[in-house]
């Protein structure tokens, strides 16, 4: 169906070429088939950020024809970084979807390749880490997590949506980390791997698991349900709107932020014409109405890093999440 | 003879099996670990390969002269096939392809190729324009 | 809430011109993207999505559209089994062991009425309950917990241990072959990856499509050129469905099957595969008195083609309730309708009513659309088989290579397939069946990764596995099960001595 809706419009540019050419806005996507790579199955939060933004992009005319979105699920996105690190590292179609989540498997060498073998575009948006248990919990704050860690460190069973080591995993030992905790003793937390945050949450509300870590985007639904209580958000101050009256892990004296942001990478030998390119589109998408509609249903928190502040920024991260993850013994 | 080599066959994986299985370690939270279950498996496949070697079943109807011959060739043109499908392009592969199984399957040559080129043809436009999946273009089409 | 005017309510939605229309197309375009094998439920919605978004949908439409795809898909995928013995998809697996050879008896378009008929009935049990339980059966649901998910897949393992006859050393074999092929790929609690020696291809392990692709239709064909070895091969005898409609439902079977398999996908992460398999296995154990299941019982194919449609239906509950995807493609709707605006969870039938019947009204009218466009059409499906094979076993293989490239698009995967069709060839002559080895695979990683969470939670302590009422109930089942038949077989075992004494 895309593919039909492609052609068209290649052949209708095609024959306006001329005209086209001059009309052609300053900050096009260049390439003539702009694709969005999502490292997940389709459903996935990848997938999401790909068609959301490639939507946008076809509605602000950034581009001339529909992105296409594909999908190459595998190994939390090393499957699809060594695709384009091996065989689209020029290709100037193309940007790929990452988070936080990507950066950790990347921090833990999880991936074919440090990250300067691609070319960071920019971050969006991001989500929050929250710590979530059941309404009648005998947590009331996350003092009284953290410190029935801290007497007996496998005295509580703990879950979320990333495998031991993942970023929901981390951000939970980072608290653990700030409460005093030694690292000996985060070895010893029992944690349980769900396929998401829902998954997770339900079994939490069965009784199959005390606490949750995970992002607030996806289990949102229960905190307004009033099913769970949020014992902290990750945040650097307190979220808008019906979750402003969750208290932060800052303010609560553990000074933890841990945002699982959603953004761009593409090919590490991208052109500096193109790369600019595709950074001015996605700079549209950020600044317009529609993606911050889109961010504030999906529970994002639109926040933008762009070009070599984003870059530096996603090396410091790598450093922190490995030097993190070498102190837990995650790696060696 | 076929279990009894089969039989072995089962007991070197098992033990294979379980020796690489042994690298899988983390020392971290998880009880099990990922290593267990793979070992855990290798047991009864182990014992079991070794029960087939020693009580085997009778021998089955082995395939010989010109089929296993038309076997083998199948076997080596779906091999080539699958590799020459992104260089060559679909459309190009397929035609060779079900020329080829077509007539060894007894069709007449030019019947083989009228065959190839209408199945070639129309799954590529079933997949490639209708369901808009992408089918390699081969070095013609500039793939 | 009175659910009966909350139901009217919802046909009113769904009986629109505009949704009838697009349940049509969705029926449609998902059957002929089930039947061509490798090719499911996934790509038609991935597919339609972007449809579905430029034609601005309101949401009842676009998921309309998405169910009636998913339904349609279901049921596309029979056709390649049943005509071909290629599984469209995990859940078409088991509609093979029966469906196939009835088709080779010359009985498909008979086999395909009955697929369609049963999955009507499957599908509208699913709906029923979904109607009416649908809130009481989340929060039951919350108690399964990693112990009872292990006992129920230890059950599910035993139970359909049993289907194969034969062999029982090769059935074992079978089955542990199909747990270590599962085995391969990362382990998704630790992210270390097990047996892929770096392919990085094999990360995601090795993909259901092209092994079940591989083992039936690529092994099929090596089968083929062997028997004309005997003699010339008759041509399948085809032709229009041999007995009245009536007579193709078979009520008890998908009453059974269907409440079965409705109960089975409930459960968050066990669906329509583990329920078409559960259909079967129970059916044969209750009216198979004379072996005639695996050689073409028309209930062989009712089962599990009632039970899986109605699992289908029930993994809607926990993603309409709660908010979690019973199966892969309902994660996909899930992030359809989080786009839509619509957010799952325990709030939604509260929040939005209208969708949600509108929703489940759409689901029971996309079960009549299917079962009025497919019964005519079956004599033209079956007219497939008329083909001459010399042209319809290559065409054969040709889809099923772009099936398992629709996947992932490499050639490493394609290999695989041929590699796996070699080894399913030689499984077949060896007398080792091929279901225990595809459930293996469905299974082991489930079943695996529900002992370690369990053990996880529980600090290693063994004994956790018994300690809930509901696990326990379950592997008392399984121990029953295996009771009975050594019971039997040593039983068999004695008739069949005394028998030989006495002559």
């Amino acid at each position: 169906m895309e593919n039909v809706a492609g052609r068209r419009a290649v052949a209708a540019g095609v024959l306006g070429l001329a005209g086209l050419a001059t009309v052609r806005p300053a900050a096009a996507f260049v390439g003539s088939r702009p694709e969005c790579l999502a490292p997940s199955a389709p459903g996935g939060g990848w997938d999401f950020t790909c068609r959301t933004v490639g939507r946008l992009l076809q509605e602000l005319r950034v581009v001339d024809q529909p992105v296409q979105v594909s999908n190459m699920p595998g190994a939390v996105g090393a499957v699809a970084f060594a695709n384009v690190t091996s065989r689209r590292a020029a290709d100037n179609n193309l940007f790929v979807a990452t988070s936080t989540v990507g950066l950790t498997q990347i921090a833990q060498r999880r991936y074919p390749g440090d990250i300067d073998r691609v070319r960071w575009l920019a971050m969006l948006g991001a989500d929050t880490g929250v710590i979530l248990v059941r309404a009648d919990s005998r947590f009331k704050t996350l003092g009284d997590f953290l410190n029935a860690l801290k007497e007996s460190p496998d005295g509580v069973v703990t879950g979320g949506s990333s495998s031991l080591g993942g970023y929901d995993h981390l951000r939970m030992l980072l608290l653990a980390q700030k409460a005093g905790i030694p690292s000996a003793d985060l070895k010893r937390f029992r944690w349980i791997h769900y396929d998401g945050g829902g998954p997770a949450v339900t079994q939490m509300l069965g009784g199959h698991v005390e606490v949750v870590s995970t992002d607030l985007a996806e289990i949102a639904g229960f905190v307004e349900a009033g099913q769970i209580r949020v014992l902290g958000a990750m945040a650097e101050a307190r979220l808008p709107g019906a979750f402003a009256n969750i208290p932060t892990a800052r303010e609560q004296g553990y000074d933890v932020v841990g945002l699982n942001w959603r953004g761009f990478y593409t090919g590490g030998r991208v052109s500096d014409d193109n790369y600019n390119a595709m950074l001015a589109g996605l700079k549209r998408v950020y600044d317009s109405d529609g993606w911050k509609e889109a961010a504030r249903r999906s529970g994002l928190q639109p926040i933008w890093r762009g070009g070599q502040e984003f870059e530096r920024f996603v090396a410091s991260m790598v450093a922190d999440l490995r030097s993190l993850s070498q102190e837990i013994g995650i790696i060696s | 003879m076929s279990d009894r080599i089969l039989g072995v066959l089962l007991a070197l994986f098992a033990g294979w099996y379980s020796w690489e299985a042994r690298s899988y370690t983390i020392d971290f939270g998880d009880p099990m670990g990922p290593a267990l279950f793979p070992e855990a498996l290798a047991v009864p496949i182990g014992l079991l390969g070794l029960y087939l070697a020693l009580r085997p079943d009778p021998d089955p109807d082995w395939s010989t002269g010109r089929y296993l011959l038309s076997q083998i060739f199948t076997i080596v043109v779906l091999i080539v096939y699958a590799l020459m499908l992104q260089p060559a392009g679909f459309v190009l592969a397929t035609i060779v392809m079900v020329a080829c199984l077509t007539a060894m399957l007894g069709a007449r040559p030019e019947k083989a190729l009228a065959g190839g080129v209408a199945t070639s043809l129309g799954f590529f436009a079933l997949f490639d324009w209708i369901l808009g999946i992408s089918l390699p273009p081969g070095f013609f089409f500039g793939g | 809430m009175d659910i009966l005017s909350s139901l009217a309510n919802g046909f009113a939605v769904a009986v629109q011109p505009v949704n009838l229309l697009v349940a049509f197309i969705g029926c449609f375009v998902g059957t002929v993207i089930g039947a061509l094998p490798g090719v499911g439920p996934v790509n038609g919605i991935a597919i339609l999505i972007p449809l579905a978004f430029s034609l601005d949908l309101s949401p009842v439409s676009a998921l309309i559209l998405l169910t009636s795809v998913y339904y349609g898909s279901m049921f596309g995928g029979r056709i390649a089994s049943i005509l071909l013995n290629i599984p469209g998809d995990a859940s078409s697996v088991v509609t093979c062991i029966d469906g196939f050879p009835m088709a080779k008896q010359g009985r498909a378009a008979d086999a395909l009425a009955i697929s369609a008929l049963s999955s009507f009935a499957g599908g509208t049990l699913a709906t029923l309950g979904l109607t009416v339980l649908a809130p009481t059966l989340a929060m039951a649901a919350i108690h399964f917990g990693p112990r009872e998910y292990f006992a129920l897949y230890v059950m599910a393992i035993v139970i359909v241990g049993g289907i194969a006859s034969g062999n029982p050393a090769k059935t074992l074999i079978a089955g542990l072959i199909g747990l270590a092929i599962g085995t391969v790929g990362i382990d998704p609690a630790t992210g270390i990856p097990r047996f892929t020696f770096g392919a990085y291809e094999l990360y995601e392990g090795i993909d259901f499509v092209i092994v079940a692709i591989g083992l039936f239709a690529i092994s099929e064909f090596l089968f083929y050129i062997e028997q004309r070895r005997t003699g010339p091969v008759e041509q399948i005898p085809v032709g229009r469905r041999t007995a009245a409609l009536s007579r193709l439902t078979y009520p008890a079977t998908s009453l059974r099957s269907g409440l079965l398999g409705f109960v089975v996908g409930v459960l968050p992460g066990s669906g329509a595969t583990l329920a078409s398999f559960l259909g079967y296995a129970l059916e044969k154990r209750v009216v198979d008195k004379k072996g005639t299941f695996g050689k073409g019982d028309p209930r062989g194919v009712a089962a599990p083609e009632a039970a899986d449609n109605a699992a289908a239906g029930g993994a809607l509950v926990p993603m309409l309730t709660l908010g979690v995807p019973g199966s892969g493609t309902t994660a996909i709707m899930l992030g359809m309708l989080v786009t839509l605006n619509v957010q799952p969870g325990p709030l939604l039938f509260e929040q939005q009513p209208d969708i949600v019947w509108g929703l489940v009204a759409a689901l029971y009218l996309s079960n009549v659309i299917l079962l009025i466009l497919n019964i005519p059409l079956v004599g033209i499906f079956a007219k497939l088989l008329s083909v001459p094979p010399h042209y319809l076993m290559p065409g054969v293989v040709t889809v099923s290579f772009l099936g398992v490239y629709s996947v992932n698009q490499n050639s490493f995967d394609l290999l695989l397939m041929v590699g796996f069709g070699v080894f399913g060839y030689l499984l077949r002559k060896l007398s080792i069946p091929l279901v225990p080895v595809i459930l293996g695979i469905i299974l082991g990683t489930p079943m695996e990764q529900s002992l370690r969470r369990a053990l996880a939670a529980s600090g290693g302590d063994l004994w956790t596995l018994v300690e809930s009422p509901l696990a326990l109930c379950l592997h008392a089942i399984t121990g029953c099960v295996v009771l009975v038949a050594i019971l039997r077989e040593g039983r068999r075992r004695a008739e069949q001595a005394a028998a030989a004494r006495s002559t």
